[in-house]
């Protein structure tokens, strides 16, 4: 199974490297910006905002592009990885079926404390535990709904650590992998080397993050029900709806909270308005008690995208 | 007559209409609050029952649930979308809905008809949207088949979309089917057009002067779906223009462009003479391949992109 080259390269916070190829995440970084969504991005309203790029034809002919590239008689088996990859599952779903090639999705499961801890270490620190939090649980959820209708896997971060044999072993059945049934000694030494349990080096806990409890039980309850998953016969009709009503539940939640915090996000666009350009010192000032007119959006603001839309109608 | 169309909670019903609701200009306002979340398909039929085996197990996949209005159809449409659903294990999915009053056809006869007439398109398509019981709403012809590219789509919109006030714009490739192994696609047509809204208020369908329209806010976003992910199917030898009062009444306007295309198109391929349509492809299945399969499965993914106005070289 080959990554394509070239990879990001190995920082501190993964000193072993990353396992992605920088193609796909600097196309993923690209295809973000213009769908303004982040990387950890809490919106449920986002996956719609990914989506419509996933939809252009640009975005999709390039990805199937680069995705015909990668495989060949020596790569018959390529691995995409990138946090980012989540947003745009129907983009190389696409590509994938045009290419004839059969996609499966594995996804990993880590405590989201830890994930959170780990974030709170490695990155910006302009991002709050509680908006990581949500984030982690806006991803986590709705990349589930996204691939119930695919072929996937869940694999517990803590599995790999403890004993990886057991999960890849079970992914290579799942997604029928060559390069698993018939990995030799020497792979497999590789991948002892990889993954080093000492590596596991946050262990961050909800004692040492301030998260609103509303959120919380969200959180602890969206982990529960995605542990199941990670059970041999675990994806069961119960907890899909489980996930669904808590999908459901926090997308309230969000909503709610972004209804408080309007006042809050008015003044942060009044404040990045460009100044008006001062009145001509000739030109008569209003009286000092006219009222000022601040205007406030009215609705988002119309995006390239869907300005560009042709509008007519014949039939 | 009224008393077989049924009321819906929410609805009053309006002493003008013997008794049927009146729907005004926010047919889906006053009921946000008792909307599930998710997507509903109104599928309105009038003798689909060729075309209900390609456009309905796609759709029923594809959203939480379908409605399938049936205007009178003499063909067993409804029994047939009954059987289908049924035949998949989504008979949950599909509710059948009948529709007793004719519809004025489109053209002259619509622009005689009053909107809030039981007769009219316009009252037609709020009443059966009336139905609905999840937050968005498409609408779906019997035609209209969903490639598996298109499916995908859908069922991910479905879930992506929430109650976010977003229009979902289709574009549909008329296919001309011959017979079982062949069939013509249009690849000239940009046929771009809103095919789901939210019910909320500021959303209704009203009287344009050959058909009805969707009406929305201003300012509503827009999701556009790819080209190759929607076919609206067209069988040769049978008349696709019975819902239109002549041809004459889609022969001038710059609104009714596409109609005469489509009936140019037809009028060729009944005399045999397809190559002289530049932008329609004849495609021809393998043996024992339905050409429906094969569009969905092998022509339409080797397609080369853009899609829209390919020469016949380019084509598969």
């Amino acid at each position: 199974m080959s990554v394509p080259t070239p990879e990001v390269e190995p920082d501190t916070s993964n000193p072993r490297g990353f396992g992605e190829s920088q193609w796909l995440v600097d196309f993923h970084d690209r295809l973000l910006k213009r769908a303004n969504v982040r990387v950890a991005d809490a919106r449920p309203q986002a996956w719609l905002d990914t989506a419509r790029v996933c939809a252009q034809e640009r975005s999709r002919d390039e990805a199937l592009r680069w995705l015909e590239s990668t495989f060949d008689a020596e790569h018959p088996e390529v691995l995409l990885k990138d946090p980012r990859l989540a947003w745009f599952l129907p983009l190389w779903r696409a590509a994938a079926m045009r290419l004839d090639i059969a996609p499966g999705v594995v996804m990993t499961l880590r405590a989201p404390s830890e994930v959170v801890g780990s974030k709170e270490r490695y990155y910006s620190t302009h991002v709050s535990p509680v908006s990581r939090t949500a984030a982690w649980v806006n991803h986590m959820l709705h990349t589930e709904r996204a691939t119930r209708d695919m072929s996937r896997a869940m694999i517990r971060y803590t599995d790999l650590l403890d004993d990886w044999t057991r999960p890849i072993y079970r992914l290579g059945e799942t997604f029928g992998l060559t390069a698993v049934r018939s990995a030799t000694a020497r792979d497999l030494r590789r991948i002892h080397d990889l993954i080093d349990p000492d590596l596991h080096r946050v262990h961050t806990t909800w004692d040492d993050l301030e998260v609103p409890k509303s959120l919380r039980v969200i959180v602890d309850e969206t982990w529960r029900q995605l542990n199941h998953l990670a059970d041999p016969d675990g994806d069961s009709a119960g907890v899909r709806e489980a996930l669904d009503q808590l999908r459901s539940e926090y997308t309230q939640l969000y909503g709610d909270a972004e209804a408080i915090a309007e006042s809050s996000a008015l003044a942060a666009r009044r404040k990045k308005q460009p100044t008006p350009p001062q009145p001509d010192r000739t030109e008569q000032a209003p009286p000092p008690s006219a009222p000022v007119a601040v205007p406030e959006p009215a609705g988002p603001r119309p995006s390239r995208n869907w300005l560009g839309l042709r509008g007519h109608r014949a039939r | 007559m009224s008393a077989e169309l049924r009321l819906e909670p929410g609805f009053t019903p309006d002493p003008d209409l013997n008794g049927l609701p009146s729907f005004g200009r926010h047919p889906f306002g006053d009921r946000r609050q008792s909307l599930r979340r998710g997507v509903t398909a109104v599928v309105r039929v009038k003798n689909e029952a060729r075309s209900l085996p390609y456009s309905l197990p796609p759709v029923l996949r594809a959203t939480d649930a379908v409605i399938l209005v049936d205007n009178q159809s003499t063909d067993g449409s409804a029994d047939l979308a009954r059987d289908l659903a049924g035949r998949m294990g989504l008979g949950g999915r599909l509710q059948v809905i009948d529709y007793p009053y004719p519809i004025s056809r489109c053209g002259p006869e619509h622009l005689g008809t009053a909107p809030d007439s039981v007769h009219s398109l316009v009252y037609f398509n709020n009443w059966a949207f009336s139905h609905v019981r999840t937050a968005y709403s498409l609408k779906w012809d019997g035609d209209m088949v969903l490639t598996t590219d298109g499916e995908a789509l859908v069922s991910a919109f479905c879930w992506q979309v929430g109650s976010q006030r977003v229009n979902l714009r289709l574009p549909r490739h008329p296919v001309y089917i011959e017979d079982d192994r062949v069939a013509y696609v249009d690849l000239g047509m940009d046929n771009t057009e809103h095919y789901g809204h939210p019910n909320q208020p500021g959303y209704s369908y009203v009287k344009a002067f050959e058909w009805e329209m969707l009406r929305f806010p201003h300012g509503s976003r827009n999701f556009t779906l790819p080209a190759g992910s929607c076919l609206e199917l067209k069988h040769l030898g049978t008349d696709e223009f019975a819902h239109w009062t002549t041809p004459d009444a889609f022969a001038t306007s710059p609104r009714t462009a596409r109609k005469r295309l489509e009936y140019a198109t037809v009028v060729a391929l009944t005399a045999g003479r397809w190559a002289d349509l530049p932008a329609v492809h004849r495609v021809e299945a393998p043996k024992g391949v339905h050409v429906l399969e094969h569009l969905d499965r092998v022509w339409f993914p080797k397609l080369p992109r853009p899609i829209l106005s390919r020469s016949l070289s380019e084509a598969p």
